[in-house]
Parts: structure tokens; C-alpha cells; sequence
């Protein structure tokens, strides 16, 4: 501390050390690239509204082009800005200021797991200017598309390695190496880094949440990166492992991918449930309902997150036995996470509930994922799979599941701990009309295509000029309609923006503990100090003590006796 | 205006009724959580003096509720497991009475027909293949059609909307199943799973007609396909 | 700053050890996937046999005692540093490192001899896999010297002495991938 004064930009901004800085890396550069990935959307859902016409601010859009940018958007979207925002923005910003603590367990590994993650979306990016453009054969990179999509594989080594396919699997591998990087430095921070007095079941719920996440992600990676290395060996050397002709599988492809891409949907989903168990009982200013239960249904979802990974092949051609094993598999991993859900309610119940900002985007947060995990439903069962499968029907279920995870989630989170961690304060009427209009706009956005869906649209489509029925008429309205909401939906987030940059040009004028919230973070001045508590602080009780009969006051922080 | 579009095929009726079958449970359970949400927003909103009760959850007096909730969902859950599992196997297996057999083979970005020569075999030299882009598949109306499903290149997924089948095609390796169409008509067969830049105009037909409809466009095949002397 | 002393090692288990275990963990995720797709695939094709008999099990046997030696040798390393004693560390650490270099050298005659062969990266599945997993393996052998020389320098001088224990369970691991590795790629013909 003595020496902040001393340390030069590069230090203090670039390469620097500090749990904060690096988080607030991380979640910059998660934000930049949703808009990398917004555009992207903006650019092929114009196209599906208006097929062949010139795009503002782009011009016109090839089924190469289409392709990739679906391709990349979903890629930018799970893996460069779920991942980087959620898992290791929340992690650095909140592990070691809730557990009492002055930095990770690994500061250099922390800061060397940005550096990599930041390369890994540099060389996504270069994907989109190599000869042949941006990987385009949809962000669960099947081969044989993906290893040798159009047939003749490159013989030239060199140009094989610049190709998008292989540029992609190289992002990816890089982005995994960063946040098993982070996931070790979270485990390890949250197993010896806690204060005094903060025993396992006195640990936030965000912050186990995030460890339970990021110990899914390091034990499903493993056999996807093994897949992966197989994957760019068949692009760049040219062998065959996945190449039926020469007595490789393309379905093992398949299994290694989703025996990583299921369970990376619940690395998404805990770390924002855990923003809302940390939301939630602030504003309702009670206890969160059956927390201890809550940690042991997320523990058990870990567990049975990897037996379900076959339900995204039903039609794959796998073993219809099997299929019946994953369906119920995936029956049986709905119920921990309604529970999650149900107790979140049920924390509301009785409360005396403010509706502040970071509450109106945590209860817009299950007001939609109400919609994705019901439409779960439809797709768990193997046998309406068979129709659903691969249409806008997936497409939607997933964007209404994603959706609110990612950027509720995200803007529950921002909107609770900015005033924390930057020291200043949002402009409250700005922070209404964006919640409102994201949620409206949303719905505008994809609740139609849900008709589209059913309808049997497939997707991934360029054009649908060859299906009369998807090309005109109805759908073609909803497309309209849902492209409309979609630019309406990415203008809105410029009022957050705007909110943003306002806040910051103005003086620091944040209180410590705005929400009157218990956790340890609050103790610490407004924004924290390298450090972050000036004497590390005790901790006496729990993190949820609101309105404990007979105390004067309605909350009572956990380094209170 | 209908959600699901018009079914066609002999199977097709048991997917659409699994969907009204899901559907009103989601729809239950939608109106009863959205309840269960909204209704403490009003009830327990700030007041003045009104402190907010303190349970912790712990307790089973206050976690049965969820409990029994999650009792719900897990029954309503494997009564549709139940429900759509005959579904599953009647669409996933193959029906005793095989009618006729043909050969589907996906490439970029087209539909490849076989149709068994005049020895009635598939897999023998006098074979006839239609490769034409957006080629129709002829079929017998009401007959059991078996297709043996193949991919030449990448991944395909053999899609007809109307007979709600749906079945990826994997490169080295052959699926077998079936669908009974039982309305003459010309639907669209398209290709679900994204294989390439033309993947959008991958659209073939299928085309059920009457038996000696179907007949006389063998014939025309067999025809066609004679070698020239 | 000095509170540091309250907060370290609640789980009694210090740092760098717990952070080593967990990526050791996550390597074994790694080899396991490889593994396990290898004899998916060695299961339903037992036709890689004929290709597999080309593998030299008396290298591949050389080197699993190479390894297996220098394993004993780095605990003699911890050893040696439980009891600060220099020049043991130098000694037994400086073994390991060889014995990782003539793992190499082996590994390196007999990559020679198969291409030679005509056993290359793309001529069959089964020398895709041996290939990969052995090169990837390789690969980790050389990161374990490179690690084992960088903290031997520094326990020389006396420094960071817990790091010899670090080193020594990275290379058991690396070891104990081999001998996963050699019964699958060098004896099952």
C-alpha cells in the first residue's frame, strides 16, 4: 500500500497483480466482445428479416459470411463473454473481498491468465481476415466440416494452420488454458485464503458457487482439450481420427464436445445464481432460504452434470437405449436447479422487498429462465427431440436460458457491486429504462420464434428462399418482428453505456455499504484499496443475517460479534 | 393459424399429442411459479414499520414446500417420459411389415436417392441413383418406407417437417429408419444440420403418390437408366 | 500488511501443493480423454494390433525403468531438502534431469526407427494416437526438466525449498502417465 504511488501505468493497469484490476479486465474485455458478438447478431438476424439486401453498416452478407458470423457468435458469446464475465470477472472481483482476504492464492498466474485469455480473442478475431474467413460450420465444430469442411484439405501446413477452423480450435484451447488457470487460483484462494472465522458454511453462496463451476469446468475440459489436439492434428498434420475413411468416428467428436459443452452450461448458470443469492436476500431483507441445501443441490448437480451430455445427440444416430439413460438423466438434473429456483422465490416470501436495480434484474433473471427451463422440458424428452431438434425451437429455448444468465446476470451483478468497487454511483432513472427495455425488447426479440420453432424452421439457414413456407407468410413476420426487438434490444444497452461513462466522469461519492448488505466486501472502503481491508476483518456468523429477531438493526454484518 | 404444421405421416400424431401433453404441464407449472414470483412482489413489498419475518429454510417445516414442488416436477417429468416413450420406440425401431426400401445419402449439398432395381434389392449393381439437386424421393402412399440414411461428406440431418422425422447422417456409418406418409402430397425434405456454406439450399422433396403413380414413375426410371446400345 | 499470518492454510495444506494437485488433476483429464478414445476406438477395431506390433516393447520397456528410476531419485531430491542438504538436492535432482534426457534419446530412436519404418503421424490410426499421446507426453517430460533445472538452480542457493517437492510430484505424475501409456501403446499387441 505504502508504495501504490510508485507503480507505474503499466503496472497498475496492464500487467498488474491486483484481484480487482484483473477482474475489471476481465469484465471489460467480456464486454467489448458481447458487442463484437451483438454486431454479429445484429448483422445476421438483419439478414433473416431482410434476406439479400445490403445491411447498414455492413453491406451485403454471403452464406459463408452467415455462417461464420452464427458460428463466431456463439463462440464470442459462451466462451468470450460468459466465460471471462461470469466465471473469472465475478470470481476476481468477489472470492477474495468475500472471504475476507487481501489477493488470490497465485497473483502472477492470475494476471498470466488474462494475458492468455486476451491472446485467445486476439487470434478469434485474426479468424475473420485468414484467406476463407471465420470458421462457419456452427460452434459445435462437428467434423469432418471442421477438419476438413470443404472436402480437400489443405496440404500446405502453413496455410492449413491460418485456416478459420484451426485458428478457432487454437482460440479456444487458449481461452480453456486461462480459466483452468483461474479456476486453480480460485480453489485454491477460497480452500486457504479465508479470515478468521470464515468456515466453509460462512462462505457466500456466490463464492462456492463459483468454485463448484469452476471445479466442473477443469473435470469436463480434459477429455475436450484431448479432442481438441485430435481435432487440429486432423486440420494442420492431416491425420484421421475423425475421418470415417480412415476408420476414425465422427461421433467421438461429438461425445467429447458435450461431455464438455453440457456441463459448461451449468459453469455459466452458477456463478449468476450465486449473484442472485447474494441480490435476493439484500432486497428482501431476509435470511436466503435453505442455503446449506442450496450449496449440497449445487454439489449434486456437479456430480450428475456429466451424465447427461448424450441428450444433445438424441437424433445423432446413438443407441436409442442410451437415449433413454441421458433423457432421464437430464430429467433428474432439472430438479437441483429448480430447487435453486424455488428457494430463490421462496426467499421473497415474507420479506420486506426494496426494488432496487440489482433486484429488478435478478427477478427479471428468473421471470425468463422460468420460460428457458420450462421449454427444457419439450427438449429432455427424446421423442418430441426428434422434431425439435436443431430448430429455432433450441435456438430460442437456449437464448431464454442463456440470455438472462449472462446479461441479467451480469447486470444484477454490475449494477449491485459498482458502486463498490469503482466508488461511484448510476444514475438510478437511466438504470430503470435499461432493465425495462432489456426485458421487453427481449421478449420481442425471441419469444416469437418459438412459433417459428415449432413450425419446423431449421436453423443455421442463410436464406430460406428454398422453403416457401418459412420465406413468406407468418414466420417471415416474426423474423421481422424478432429482428426489430433484436436492434432495439442493442440500441437499450447504449444507455448503459451512457450511464456508465457519466458515472465515471463525476467524483467519487459512494457510501461503504449502500444495500446495507452483510457481507465482508461491504466493510471495505468504496472502491477497495490495494489490499483491501485495512486489518483483515473476523467473521462471527453467517452471510444471510437479516432482520435476526431482536436487533435494532435489520442486518448484521458478518464481522459483527 | 396452426403451431405444429400439418402432420402427414402414421407416427406423426403421437409427437403432437407428447407436445400438447408437455405443454400443459409447462403451462401449469408456468402460471402456479409465475405466481409464486410475482405474488410475494405486491405482498411483501416495503411498508413502513413491517419488518421482514426471519425463517432460514433450514427448518423442514419451511423446505417441504420446495420439496414437494420438486416431488411435482420430478412426477410430471416421467409421466411424459412415460407417455413419449412409446413414441421413441416406434420411431427410433423398425415396423415388422417393411413395404419398400430405399437409399438416402447426403452430400454437400444435395439428397442422393437409391432406389432398389428391378431385382427389388437395394445394394446390387442395377440400382438406380437420382442425384439432381432438389431431386424428389418417390414413395407409395400409406406403405412403410425403410431408408437406409448415409452421408458422403460431412454430417446431414435428413429432415421432413411434415412427417415429424428427423435423423442426423454420419459419415461412415448407415442408420436405418422408417416413415409411413399416409396424405399424397410433395413435402419438403431439408438438411438440419448445418454442413457447409450451401447448407441453406439443401432441399430435396418427397413425393407420396398412389401406388400406380408410383409405379409408373419406377418404370420411367428403370427406363431412363437402361444402358443405351 | 502483516496479517497475512492469519489468513494462510486454513485447510492445512499449503499453497503451491494444493494448486499442484488440482492441475495435476486436470491433466489426468486430459490423458484420461486421450486414453479413454484410444481404446474406444483399440475395442471396436482389433485389426490395430497388426500395427501396434511395430511399437518396440524393449525401448518402451527401457524407458518405463528410466522413468521409474529417476522417480525414486526425486524423492531422494525431497528428501534431501527436507534436510537442507545442498548438495544431495544438486545431486539428485541433476539425476532426474538426465534420466529425463535419456528417456528422450530413447524416445527419439525409436520415433526414427518407425518413421523410418514408414509408421508416421498419418500413415494409421494407431500411430496417429501412439504419436499423439506420446509426443504430448513427451512434451511433458521436457517441461518437468525445465521446471526440475529452474528450481534445482534456485535450491542450490538455499531458495524456495518447497519447490523441490512441487517438482517431484509433477514428474510422478509425468510418470505416471507413462506407465498408463506403455502397457496400452507397447504390450498390448
Amino acid at each position: 500500500m505504502e508504495n501504490t504511488h510508485k507503480i507505474s501505468f503499466v503496472n497498475k493497469y496492464l500487467f498488474s497483480t491486483d484481484h480487482k484490476t484483473i477482474g475489471a479486465q476481465y469484465t471489460i474485455m467480456g464486454v467489448l466482445m458481447a458487442a463484437v458478438g451483438g454486431f454479429l447478431a445484429y448483422i445476421f438476424r438483419y439478414n433473416l428479416a431482410f434476406p439479400g439486401q445490403n445491411i447498414p453498416l455492413f453491406g451485403a452478407l454471403g452464406p459463408q459470411q452467415y455462417n461464420s458470423f452464427v458460428t463466431i457468435h456463439g463462440m464470442i458469446m459462451v466462451f468470450w463473454v460468459g466465460m471471462p464475465v461470469l466465471l473469472a470477472g465475478f470470481g476476481n472481483f468477489l472470492i477474495p473481498m468475500m472471504i475476507g482476504t487481501d489477493d488470490m492464492a497465485f497473483p502472477t498466474l492470475n494476471m498470466m491468465s488474462f494475458w492468455i485469455f486476451f491472446l485467445s480473442a486476439v487470434i478469434l478475431l485474426a479468424s475473420f481476415f485468414v484467406p476463407g474467413g471465420a470458421f462457419g460450420g456452427g460452434w459445435t465444430m462437428y467434423p469432418p466440416l471442421s477438419a476438413n469442411g470443404y472436402m480437400v484439405r489443405d496440404p500446405n501446413f502453413l496455410s492449413a494452420l491460418l485456416s478459420g477452423s484451426s485458428l478457432l480450435i487454437l482460440a479456444v484451447a487458449l481461452e480453456f488454458v486461462a480459466m483452468l488457470m483461474g479456476g486453480i487460483n480460485f480453489l485454491v484462494t477460497t480452500f486457504n485464503k479465508r479470515t478468521k472465522g470464515m468456515t466453509a458454511f460462512r462462505v457466500p453462496l456466490v463464492v462456492w458457487y463459483i468454485n463448484i463451476a469452476a471445479v466442473i469446468f477443469m473435470f469436463s475440459v480434459g477429455p475436450l482439450v484431448a479432442g481438441a489436439f485430435m481435432l487440429l492434428f486432423d486440420v494442420v498434420l492431416g491425420t484421421g481420427f475423425y475421418d470415417p475413411a480412415r476408420g476414425g468416428d465422427p461421433i467421438l467428436f461429438q461425445h467429447l464436445f458435450w461431455f464438455f459443452g453440457h456441463p459448461e452450461v451449468y459453469v455459466l448458470l452458477l456463478p449468476s445464481l450465486g449473484v442472485l443469492a447474494e441480490v435476493i436476500p439484500v432486497f428482501s431483507r431476509k435470511p436466503l432460504f435453505a442455503y446449506k441445501k442450496l450449496v449440497y443441490l449445487a454439489l449434486l448437480s456437479a456430480v450428475l452434470s456429466v451424465v447427461v451430455w448424450a441428450h444433445h445427440q438424441f437424433i445423432a444416430g446413438i443407441d436409442p437405449r442410451m437415449a433413454t439413460f441421458f433423457s432421464i438423466g437430464t430429467i433428474i438434473i432439472s430438479i437441483p436447479f429448480a430447487g435453486i429456483f424455488l428457494s430463490f422465490m421462496a426467499t421473497l416470501w415474507g420479506g420486506s422487498i426494496r426494488f432496487k436495480l440489482p433486484m429488478l434484474w435478478a427477478l427479471g433473471f428468473i421471470a425468463l429462465f422460468l420460460i428457458g427451463g420450462l421449454t427444457g422440458l419439450f427438449l429432455g424428452s427424446n421423442a418430441f427431440d426428434i422434431y425439435a431438434h436443431d430448430t429455432y425451437f433450441v435456438v430460442t429455448h437456449f437464448h431464454y436460458t442463456l440470455f438472462p444468465d449472462i446479461f441479467f446476470g451480469f447486470f444484477a451483478a454490475f449494477y449491485f457491486w459498482f458502486p463498490k468497487f469503482s466508488g461511484r454511483t448510476l444514475n438510478n432513472t437511466l438504470g430503470h429504462l435499461h432493465f425495462w427495455l432489456t426485458f421487453v425488447f427481449f421478449n420481442c426479440t425471441w419469444f416469437v420464434l418459438f412459433f417459428n420453432g415449432l413450425a419446423g424452421q431449421h436453423r443455421r439457414i442463410h436464406d430460406y428462399s428454398a422453403f416457401s413456407n418459412f420465406s413468406g407468410g407468418i414466420y417471415q413476420t416474426f423474423e421481422k418482428f424478432s429482428t426489430i426487438g433484436a436492434i432495439c434490444l442493442i440500441l437499450t444497452q447504449f444507455i448503459f453505456l451512457i450511464n456508465v461513462i457519466m458515472s465515471m466522469s463525476k467524483k467519487k461519492n459512494a457510501v461503504k455499504n449502500p444495500w446495507e448488505a452483510t457481507t465482508l466486501e461491504w466493510v471495505a472502503d468504496s472502491p477497495p484499496p490495494h489490499g483491501n481491508f485495512p486489518v483483515m476483518p473476523e467473521v462471527f456468523r453467517g452471510p444471510y443475517d437479516y432482520s435476526v429477531p431482536g436487533e435494532a438493526k435489520d442486518f448484521l454484518p458478518q464481522n459483527q460479534q | 393459424m396452426n403451431i405444429l404444421p400439418k402432420n402427414v405421416s402414421t407416427y406423426g400424431q403421437e409427437i403432437d399429442s407428447l407436445f400438447w401433453l408437455i405443454t400443459t404441464f409447462a403451462l401449469i407449472a408456468f402460471v402456479i411459479s409465475l405466481f409464486v414470483l410475482i405474488y410475494p412482489l405486491f405482498k411483501y413489498r416495503q411498508r413502513a414499520g413491517v419488518k421482514a419475518e426471519y425463517f432460514t429454510g433450514e427448518k423442514k417445516t419451511h423446505f417441504k414446500w420446495v420439496a414437494i414442488a420438486l416431488i411435482a416436477l420430478a412426477l410430471s417429468d416421467f409421466i411424459i417420459m412415460y407417455a413419449e416413450h412409446d413414441a421413441w420406440v416406434t420411431i427410433e425401431g423398425l415396423p415388422a411389415q417393411q413395404d419398400f426400401h430405399v437409399g438416402v445419402t447426403g452430400r454437400q449439398w444435395n439428397w442422393i436417392f437409391t432406389y432398389p432395381g428391378p431385382d427389388g434389392k437395394l445394394g446390387t449393381a442395377d440400382d438406380v441413383v437420382v442425384d439432381e439437386q432438389n431431386s424428389e424421393l418417390h414413395v407409395p402412399v400409406n406403405k412403410n418406407i425403410i431408408f437406409d440414411l448415409r452421408a458422403r461428406d460431412v454430417v446431414h440431418s435428413f429432415f421432413i417437417v411434415n412427417t415429424r422425422l428427423k435423423q442426423d447422417a454420419l459419415p461412415g456409418r448407415v442408420v436405418t429408419r422408417w416413415f409411413n406418409i399416409t396424405v399424397e402430397g410433395k413435402y419438403d425434405i431439408s438438411c438440419s444440420q448445418i454442413c457447409g456454406v450451401l447448407h441453406a439450399k439443401m432441399r430435396n422433396y418427397v413425393v407420396a403418390e398412389s401406388q400406380e403413380k408410383f409405379d409408373a414413375y419406377i418404370k420411367a426410371l428403370y427406363d431412363n437408366n437402361k444402358p443405351k446400345i | 500488511m502483516s496479517n497475512k499470518e492469519i489468513n494462510l492454510e486454513i485447510s492445512h495444506v499449503p499453497q503451491g501443493r494444493l494448486g499442484l494437485w488440482i492441475l495435476i488433476a486436470g491433466e489426468l483429464m486430459i490423458f484420461g480423454g486421450l486414453i479413454a478414445c484410444y481404446l474406444l476406438y483399440r475395442i471396436r477395431f482389433p485389426e490395430w494390433a497388426n500395427d501396434a506390433a511395430h511399437t518396440s516393447t524393449l525401448i518402451g520397456a527401457i524407458n518405463t525403468i528410466v522413468l521409474l528410476s529417476s522417480s525414486f531419485t526425486v524423492v531422494k531430491a525431497h528428501e534431501a531438502a527436507q534436510k537442507r542438504d545442498y548438495k544431495n538436492i544438486t545431486k539428485y535432482m541433476t539425476i532426474t534431469i538426465f534420466c529425463g534426457l535419456l528417456f528422450l534419446v530413447f524416445k527419439s530412436i525409436e520415433y526414427i526407427t518407425e518413421i523410418h519404418e514408414g509408421h508416421t503421424l498419418v500413415s494409421s490410426e494407431f500411430f496417429s494416437f501412439y504419436f499423439l499421446m506420446t509426443g504430448l507426453h513427451g512434451l511433458h517430460v521436457v517441461a518437468g526438466m525445465v521446471t526440475m533445472l529452474v528450481v534445482m538452480l534456485g535450491a542450490r542457493k538455499g531458495e524456495n525449498l518447497h519447490r523441490v517437492e512441487l517438482a517431484g510430484m509433477y514428474w510422478h505424475m509425468v510418470d505416471l502417465i507413462w506407465i498408463f501409456l506403455f502397457p496400452l501403446l507397447y504390450i498390448a499387441k
